[in-house]
């Protein structure tokens, strides 16, 4: 939201509106978990949320498990983002590479990815490993596919620039195509990252002995319905967090460079 | 006269720096083999402004890729000062139609592009863009993005980062070609005070009879496909000039005579696209 | 003949890739056959090809494919009800819009799938659990794309149904509908693959249902060459299904 609708007096409307609306929300909800209606603790009272949000907070365990997430997950990045990039740049840059195999990309990429959990399994082992591989395949298609995109949308008049100033291939590479690709690599990231997210997450909640989604089965498992919802809001918190950080890194960059 | 009693300089002012011999360009396309360019040939002597102006679709662009060392196979020859251009010549500086700044570089860093690339040390590449940015009238404006700024600033920019790798020529293709009639005149001063100051050999290319007029000492007219030179105007109108000048009843004479070579070629142009659509 | 070259000339880098595609798998039955790779993690593709017919004949992935068929069908006549609706009512509600917009485009970042054990408690392991996970899973890009569309109508058809005098209703469905109804079509394309990537997800995360489950059992029952064909016919169907979509989607734009 920029300057303009700060300053806008619809504004003040939109805040008391949001707040009446998470109002009744919280507030329905609190009817529905006293009122008994639901079998099973399926919608808990607010107050042992919180509780449960908050001995989780402060209990170590919670916080190995979250390392042991958060690693998996900066790992299935690292690899499956490294070599996505490698793939839209190679994609990006040959023609002839992107119309042989960038249809393949573009087609495998919205199709279910968990099912390929049980293939790493057996390649990878039960252990992180294939957590990571889960998150890495996820995530490989949407930043392949956005850097390829992306290295075909560079200005070429920007190309003619570097090369009428004798630009150097590393220099062309650091100065010209990386800066001017910024845009949809960040992008490719932030979907990534997302991806990366659920391919991980949801691995854990199928097979593993650690991790957040190792501790939300464990909460179904006992049917500690506090905690489970206390977990997923720190998940969703964390998911959504991460996404706005990168989107804020590009989104500031398009306001300031366009 | 012998050679030697001549002055040193006098040679120089006759030697041409940029010269083009035989230039031509074919392209195949759906419909057979397209001749953009067909022996072309001038010589730009130190100092000069020339200008090449022809219709759309007469090569123009194509040559200023040829000259610039962007385009490599082509028939004929370019050098510089004798020497031949294989590739971008150090010595050529090129500024181009569109819009060209690097959106996501201040216009400080923008200038300092060419210097970064020639591995200036840092002190002196801020110092020399700094001064290029003045001569184009941007100080002040050093640490805005392009998207701050107008067309007409950015590419005044696009020129200060061309003058700021200091060439010995500089090529212009339409560079004012995306900006509006008064812009345009008041950059075209600009230009016409950073060339006499700077005594800056200028090869520009254009469609634009005026501002061809208003800057140039010669003007290469181009023809319609093939693109061939029709006919060398030598302006002889007075130096310095500023946009006062597109005034003048000898302004007038000189665009009317221009246009006079230029109008069949147009005309041509304008018939061979209607026919194609 | 220009032409034909023509085709001829942009088949070429399809072919190279299909038959990339194919000499890898070919690489891969060498180094299978001859024991270099162990084929108890990797099956020769030759035996995945040929349990293909078992798995039709005993595994009936026939039924499991209607089944999860079925699922999808439920889930995109949810999802193009409520997704429409909520977002017909978002678009009549400014004030409402301007609330709620950025929550739901934030939800469609945040990974939903995974609020499936809750779905679990509720509705058990069952065809309404899956069901309900994929509405979910494609509901923000309906929403959003319906409030665009209706929002997006050009100004000037406004002005011709307000030069008719059409009432607010008439002016919907005459005027915005119609013209939304590409970019609606848009959003319920994006939900559906969405809902279709959630459901096979969830089917093989719970256990339960069609083709989702089956690769499960066959993954429990070490059955490699089926697991691999079933996870290869998984995809081609998804392939398929984008490909159809994508057709329509093309064919509902231009008209």
């Amino acid at each position: 939201m920029n300057a303009h609708t700060a300053t806008h007096p619809h504004n003040r409307a939109v805040t008391l509106l949001r707040l009446i609306l998470l109002a009744s929300l919280l507030a329905a909800w609190e009817i529905l978990a006293q009122s008994g209606w639901l079998y099973r603790d399926v919608v808990p009272s607010l107050l042992s949320i919180g509780c449960a949000l908050a001995s989780l907070l402060s209990s170590p365990d919670y916080y190995f498990h979250l390392s042991v997430t958060v690693l998996e997950i900066a790992g299935a990045l690292a690899i499956g983002g490294t070599i996505g990039v490698l793939t839209g740049l190679v994609l990006g840059a040959n023609p002839f590479a992107g119309r042989a195999i960038e249809p393949y990309i573009y087609y495998l990429g919205p199709t279910p990815k968990i099912i390929f959990f049980p293939i790493m399994i057996m390649w990878f082992g039960v252990g992180p490993g294939s957590k990571i591989a889960m998150g890495a395949v996820s995530c490989f298609f949407p930043i392949a596919l956005s850097v390829a995109a992306g290295m075909r949308q560079i200005d070429p008049v920007l190309i003619r620039v570097g090369r009428s100033f004798r630009a150097q291939a590393w220099q062309m590479a650091w100065k010209i195509y990386l800066p001017a690709m910024r845009h949809p690599i960040l992008n490719g990231v932030r979907l990534g990252l997302g991806i990366a997210i659920i391919g991980t997450l949801l691995a854990e909640t199928k097979l593993s002995n650690r991790g957040i989604g190792h501790l939300i089965m464990r909460a179904y498992s006992v049917f500690d319905m506090p905690k489970m919802y206390a977990l997923l809001i720190i998940l969703f918190a964390l998911a959504i967090g991460a996404n706005a950080i990168v989107g804020r890194i590009g989104g500031l960059d398009t306001i300031r460079r366009s | 006269m012998t050679l030697a009693s001549q002055p040193v300089s006098n040679i120089w002012a006759d030697m041409p720096i940029l010269s083009a011999k035989g230039i031509s360009k074919k392209f195949e396309t759906a419909e057979g083999p397209l001749i953009a360019v067909n022996n072309v040939s001038f010589d730009v002597a130190p100092g000069q402004f020339l200008s090449v102006i022809g219709p759309s679709g007469c090569g123009k662009s194509t040559l200023f890729n040829i000259i610039g060392g962007l385009t490599e196979a082509y028939d004929g020859t370019v050098t510089v000062a004798g020497e031949t251009v294989r590739g971008p010549h150090p010595s050529i500086g090129m500024i181009f139609q569109e819009e060209s700044t690097f959106p996501w570089r201040t216009v400080l860093d923008n200038v300092c592009f060419p210097l970064e690339i020639s591995n200036t040390p840092k002190a002196q590449r801020v110092e020399k863009a700094r001064h290029f940015i003045s001569l184009v009238g941007l100080s002040g404006f050093e640490k805005r993005y392009p998207a701050e700024l107008s067309g007409g600033m950015r590419q005044r920019v696009a020129m200060a980062r061309t003058l700021a790798s200091e060439p010995k020529i500089l090529l212009m293709d339409e560079p004012f070609a995306a900006l509006d009639e008064q812009t345009r005149l008041l950059l075209g001063d600009k230009v016409l005070q950073i060339q006499q100051q700077l005594q800056q050999t200028t090869l520009l290319i254009t469609h634009n009879i005026a501002e061809a007029v208003q800057l140039s000492d010669r003007i290469l007219v181009m023809s319609y496909r093939p693109g061939k030179v029709k006919r060398v105007v030598d302006i002889k109108l007075p130096r310095p000039r500023t946009s006062e000048i597109v005034t003048s009843a000898e302004f007038g004479m000189c665009v009317a005579q221009v246009w006079n070579d230029l109008r069949e070629e147009a005309t041509r142009g304008m018939q061979e696209a209607e026919r194609l659509r | 003949m220009n032409a034909a070259a023509a085709m001829m000339l942009r088949s070429v880098p399809a072919a190279v890739g299909l038959a990339l595609f194919l000499g890898l798998a070919g690489v891969a039955e060498i180094l299978l056959r001859f024991g270099v790779l162990n084929r108890f993690v990797v099956p020769p593709p030759s035996d995945i090809a040929a349990s293909f017919g078992r798995l039709f004949a005993e595994e009936h992935l026939l039924t499991r494919f209607l089944a999860t068929s079925q699922e999808c069908l439920y889930a995109m006549v949810l999802l193009a009800i409520i997704g429409v609706a909520a977002g017909t009512a978002l678009q009549q509600m400014p004030l409402l819009r301007r609330a709620c917009e950025t929550w739901i485009a934030s939800l469609a970042s945040a990974p939903i799938v995974l609020m499936y054990p809750l779905f679990l408690v509720i509705f058990g392991r069952s065809n309404a659990t899956i069901i309900v996970m994929g509405v979910i899973a494609g509901l923000p890009p309906v929403i959003l794309k319906t409030v665009e569309g209706l929002s997006g109508t050009r100004k000037v058809l406004l002005d011709v149904g307000r030069s008719f005098s059409l009432t607010r209703r008439q002016m919907f469905l005459k005027i915005m509908l119609p013209a939304a109804l590409p970019t609606i079509f848009v959003g319920l394309r994006l939900g559906l693959i969405f809902s279709l990537i959630n459901i096979v997800g969830v089917e093989f995360l719970i256990n339960f249902g069609g083709l989702g489950q089956l690769i499960n059992d066959l993954a429990e029952r070490y059955d490699l060459p089926g697991m691999y064909a079933t996870i290869v016919f998984v995809i081609l169907v998804s392939v398929l299904f984008f490909l159809a979509t994508e057709r329509l989607e093309r064919w509902v734009g231009r008209a």
